[in-house]
């Protein structure tokens, strides 16, 4: 919402607060200002002149005209290509060195063998309004002086946000009220509501769901003139982004943009019968809308009818059929009050958001149509002279209930700022603000709402201690730490947890990404997951992004790729979660993984065990057990991750299809399952004794023997002296033949009671040799 | 005799002892002269034959000799190690210039790394640290938090509905609901999170990026002790003075509701791109608890009250670091996460 510094200055008068400054201001007291910008600065060196003869350009549109300035600028010559220019005219002169709308610099130049010495403007030169077909005619007014209601006016922008809750704010009266509350000045209201005629009604009304337009008011004129706006109401529309049409639709969005109330005007003889229906549309019924656009209506919306259909979707667009053209003569002025969500609802079903629409969907005040109209009466006079009512005001309306009085106590008020309050101050605050005050009891309020902030802004206590506290300025409450009992709170278990396993991988040479929890369709079939299967976004960024990740595995395929190339190796690991979709309307479960991937550009098998040994640090003591691949793990290196008893995980190769250039190994975790495991329990065993005994043992076998399986045959046949079973190295080579390897094994015994005798360590050893070599191996000697 | 051979014994071995260019001369020279068959035992044993006055004065004068030689020769034998230890320490010249080899440990997420900070300041003034859905209930984003489907508030929250009615949350707010229902009052939480908005992607824009919930549910709690928790979370998050304001906001699930402003780091006031040129940044919308919330989260609003506040994680990593392009966040691009 854009406000006009000089409006509300016309409001608040007195207010001598610098535009930025009153910016500041009301940034820190009502809402967020976002800017602040000057409009048509120019204006300041703008006078008008008048032209004293024209002469045609030999070969050109172009007139060289000689005009006089006024005593500052003197007579000039102007070479001016306007249809209009001609002798006599009053119109506006740019003086060189000035710059205009658009960014046009008028300097003297040499145009067509004449010397411009200046510039004889048009409305949308100046910026004033969007007329470019000839430079402006002015009258009455002298050569030399300024162009008169056209002064330089700055425009603050306000954050539509912070107006949500404020129907009020979305006229300059209301904003002009802060103003003159935190200034202290008195506001000038300028609506004069004895202008609204008495009488009975030319037209009537007929409201068939109160619910929906709790009032609708209206006037009727006859004699009409349609025609361009005066040029001071045109600028000042054009300051605040509003397009000039004509004079009667120009009053209408002047008031719209002076007391927040939208108003419509139809043309009357356009209408069919003299009753406007407010009802709501018929299930297909159509309205070609004022932006030339045909809706198909449903129940759900408002329509404002005549006897024969709609004319216009109440509260958000006119219809084109009614519109005002230059040869209406009688228009219905509709001022009306529409219930904010049916507004809302329609605006967005039929994704049409216009001033109106958007004023209506904040609640307004239905006690400010009538004024409206008083101010219509005034304004109609100045820009159709001639315009005459036709009977009395129309007005039907529900009236809601009067806003219950809301009681506050000085005490919880004082209490919940965090500073004392003197009551006076707080009486003055609420009634600059127009709240009405009584003191029933000592120190307790009883604080009245005025209408046009009862209708959703105010209704409890919590909303008082706000106009309160802004006004008082929140920088006056001293920050205090509260007096608490010394509870401890609860422990996000998991949480901590997620974090220490970060720190795991960190400190084991991985760095963290953070991926979007969107996927595309692509991607998911790429790696084999049905898209149908996914979570699907209603209303998705793009195609790409139209799925919700139930693997974490897409989004660390695309950091391999885009950092291979820039890195020859890299590890990364993110934790983010998997989400599963679950039936019907049940939240999906959302399962927190570990993905950590490691790659190499002329890398070997090394990332798969450094992967690996990740896992152990995380999980120490759990299994890599092979297992049958998916469509994007190496078929030959893929194993699961399983830890005391669960599978957890898996650990496999990127499959080369996935990767064009080095090798990629992949580690995933469910991190839900790790840790509804808990913690590993630590049991204290007793320091060893006696001292232990080792061996060597090297076992011929095939090629692709499980060395955990060897292991496992070793620490079996051991029996209870087996301390450890490690593993050492394998060879393969000559006197070896070609299709076997020896693996070689450290094998430690011991007991808790004696030291071990030769002979019970080599009947441990036979043993474990004997085991063997009825499974198939053979021992190397 | 004696004593001559003595003295002529002692006059050689010093100079054997002296002329011995390396360990094993100095050895041999032991050996000659000081050894089980040298030339002192020799000494010793002659002395044998002598008479018992004479002998004990050469006894005498054969230790003196003894002990001169021992020391000597120790002490050169000392100098002659001190040589080879020194030579050796020498050839064991190590370039420590040289890089290490070996892994260096990788980097936690920025976004990480702010969240445990903020975790760890919260969890020390006796809030828990609490999670919630990324995929979240209309009820629960919505409608809880005082906002009705047809309140206009929705608008400034533009949001990623999924097919089944659900939505991916706007803001961590519906975790204070959440935390209400579990915990009730009182109640101290803050809930770090990922949060969604449908919105094109630009250097300042991100449709995923990072919040901090908090609130605080007590017996009168105030303005002024909600001013305390956001100036000492600031003060920890920047670990230096900051310029802050706070002017009124409006969130429909706080009444009143702030925003909480902090002069911009990056600029320091003078206006840059992140502060949109107006030299403050909004941090962090707050505000007491609107009493319809706190019905909503099943706690009854005569008898407690409290605050609430919502900090952009994602805008503060941005300030910390003076990161100038918001997508780096999520980009998984390790030239990018590394420097962290």
């Amino acid at each position: 919402m854009k406000f006009s510094y000089n409006w509300l200055r016309e409001l608040v008068p007195g207010l001598e607060l610098a535009p930025r400054e009153l910016a500041r201001q009301i940034t820190m007291k009502t809402a967020e200002c976002e800017g602040v910008e000057p409009y048509a600065p120019w204006m300041q060196a703008v006078v008008a002149a008048r032209v004293e003869s024209v002469e045609p350009i030999e070969g050109s549109h172009n007139v060289k005209a000689v005009v006089d300035a006024g005593p500052e600028y003197g007579r000039r010559t102007v070479v001016c290509g306007a249809p209009n220019c001609r002798p006599g005219l009053l119109t506006a002169f740019v003086p060189p060195g000035v710059t205009v709308a658009g960014g046009k610099h008028v300097r003297t130049v040499l145009i067509q063998g004449v010397e411009s010495q200046g510039m004889l403007a048009s409305g949308a030169e100046l910026g004033l309004n969007r007329d470019s077909a000839g430079i402006l005619e002015l009258a009455g007014v002298e050569p030399g002086a300024p162009i008169p209601g056209c002064p330089v006016d700055h425009v603050i922008e306000v954050d539509n946000k912070s107006l949500t809750h404020r129907p009020d704010l979305w006229g300059h009266l209301g904003m002009a009220r802060e103003v003159a509350a935190f200034t202290s000045l008195r506001l000038a209201d300028p609506v004069r509501e004895e202008l609204i005629p008495n009488g009975p009604p030319a037209w009537r009304v007929d409201i068939r769901d109160f619910d929906l337009c709790p009032r609708y008011s209206a006037l009727v004129f006859e004699n009409v003139t349609v025609g361009p706006s005066p040029l001071w109401l045109q600028a000042r529309l054009e300051a605040i982004g509003l397009n000039p049409i004509s004079n009667i639709v120009d009053v209408t969005n002047y008031i719209m943009a002076e007391l927040a109330e939208p108003m419509h005007a139809f043309d009357a003889d356009l209408l069919h019968g003299e009753t406007i229906i407010v009802r709501r549309a018929e299930e297909g019924e159509e309205l070609e809308a004022l932006n030339g656009e045909t809706y198909r209506l449903s129940p759900s919306n408002l329509v404002i009818a005549d006897a024969r259909g709609a004319v216009a979707l109440a509260g958000v667009i006119g219809g084109a059929g009614s519109a005002i053209r230059e040869s209406t003569r009688r228009i219905v002025l509709e001022s009306a009050n529409f219930e904010a969500a049916c507004i809302r609802r329609t605006s967005a079903a039929l994704k049409i958001r216009t001033d109106a629409s958007m004023r209506f969907e904040k609640a307004q005040d239905p006690a400010n149509t009538v004024r409206a109209l008083a101010r219509a009466v005034e304004l109609f006079q100045l820009v159709s002279p001639g315009i005459r009512l036709v009977g009395g005001l129309v007005d039907s309306w529900r009236r809601p209930p009067e806003p219950k009085p809301i009681e506050l106590e000085m005490e919880w008020l004082s209490r919940r700022l965090g500073r004392p309050i003197a009551k006076d101050e707080v009486r003055r605050i609420l009634e600059s603000l127009s709240f009405g005050v009584e003191e029933p009891r000592p120190q307790v309020f009883l604080v009245s709402v005025p209408s046009w902030r009862a209708t959703r802004d105010i209704s409890i206590k919590e909303d008082l201690l706000e106009e309160v506290g802004r006004m008082v300025g929140y920088g006056t409450v001293p920050p205090e730490a509260p007096l608490l009992p010394a509870r401890r709170p609860w422990v996000n278990e998991e949480r901590l947890f997620h974090h220490a396993v970060r720190q795991m991988a960190a400190a084991q040479g991985f760095t963290e990404v953070s991926n979007y929890s969107f996927i595309s369709e692509e991607m998911a079939q790429r790696f084999g997951m049905a898209p149908e299967e996914h979570l699907r976004v209603a209303n998705p960024i793009s195609v790409e992004q139209s799925l919700l990740r139930r693997s974490l595995l897409p989004g660390i395929h695309k950091n391999i790729l885009d950092n291979s190339r820039f890195f020859p190796s890299f590890r990364l690991f993110e934790i983010g979660n998997e989400i599963h979709k679950r039936p019907g309307r049940e939240l999906p479960l959302e399962v927190p993984h570990l993905m950590a991937a490691v790659y190499a550009r002329d890398g070997g098998a090394e990332a798969f065990f450094e992967l690996k040994r990740l896992a152990e640090c995380l999980m120490p003591g759990c299994e890599t057990r092979p297992c049958a691949p998916r469509s994007y793990e190496h078929p030959a290196r893929t194993g699961e991750i399983v830890w005391r008893g669960r599978t957890l995980g898996r650990l496999f190769e990127l499959h080369p299809r996935f990767i064009e250039q080095g090798r990629a190994s992949i580690l995933d975790v469910d991190l839900a399952a790790m840790f509804a495991l808990g913690p590993l329990p630590k049991k204290y065993t007793p320091l060893r004794r006696f001292p232990v005994s080792e061996f060597d043992l090297s076992i011929v076998a095939g090629l692709r023997v499980h060395c955990a399986e060897l292991a496992a045959r070793i620490r079996g046949a051991a029996g209870p002296m087996c301390e450890r079973v490690q593993y050492l190295y394998s060879y393969r080579g000559r006197p070896l033949p070609e299709d076997r390897q020896s693996l070689t094994y450290r094998i430690t015994l011991g007991a808790p009671d004696h030291t071990l005798s030769s002979e019970e360590v080599a009947s441990v050893r036979s043993a474990i040799i004997a085991a063997l070599e009825a499974a198939g191996y053979g021992i190397r000697q | 005799m004696l004593d001559s051979t003595l003295s002529d014994i002692e006059a050689r071995a010093v100079s054997a002892i002296d002329a011995a260019a390396d360990a094993a001369a100095l050895e041999e020279a032991r050996v000659e002269f000081l050894g089980r068959k040298g030339a002192l035992a020799q000494i010793g044993r002659e002395m044998g034959k002598l008479p018992p006055e004479e002998r004990a004065r050469i006894g005498r004068l054969l230790n003196a000799v003894k002990q001169n030689l021992e020391e000597r020769f120790e002490k050169k034998k000392a100098w002659f190690e001190e040589q080879a230890l020194a030579a050796r320490l020498d050839a064991e010249w190590l370039d420590v210039t040289l890089p290490a080899p070996g892994l260096r440990p990788g980097s936690l997420h920025p976004l990480t790394q702010i969240q445990k900070e903020l975790e760890d300041v919260f969890t020390s003034l006796g809030f828990a640290v609490v999670d919630g859905p990324e995929v979240e209930t209309e009820w629960h984003n919505f409608d809880a938090l005082n906002i009705p489907p047809t309140h206009p508030a929705r608008d400034a929250q533009d949001t990623f509905w999924l097919e089944n009615g659900l939505l991916l949350r706007t803001h961590t707010s519906p975790v204070q609901v959440r935390a209400m229902e579990r915990f009730g009052a009182p109640l101290r939480i803050i809930a770090p999170g990922r949060v969604f908005r449908n919105e094109e992607v630009d250097a300042s824009h991100e449709h995923t990026f990072y919040q901090l919930e908090g609130m605080m549910i007590d017996r009168d709690v105030s303005i002024g002790h909600m001013l305390y928790f956001m100036k000492t979370l600031l003060e920890a998050v920047f670990r230096r003075d900051v310029t802050v304001r706070l002017r009124p906001g409006f969130f429909p699930f706080v009444e009143p509701g702030f925003e909480l402003d902090i002069q911009c780091l990056l600029c320091g006031g003078e206006g840059c791109p992140v502060c949109k040129q107006s030299g403050w940044v909004e941090l962090l919308p707050c505000g007491l608890v609107h009493p319809n919330v706190l019905r909503a989260g099943g706690i009854d609003p005569e008898q407690w009250n409290g605050f609430a506040f919502g900090l952009g994680l994602t805008r503060l990593v941005m300030m910390r670091y003076g990161i100038d392009d918001i997508r780096l966040l999520q980009s998984g691009d390790l030239r990018f996460l590394q420097q962290f």
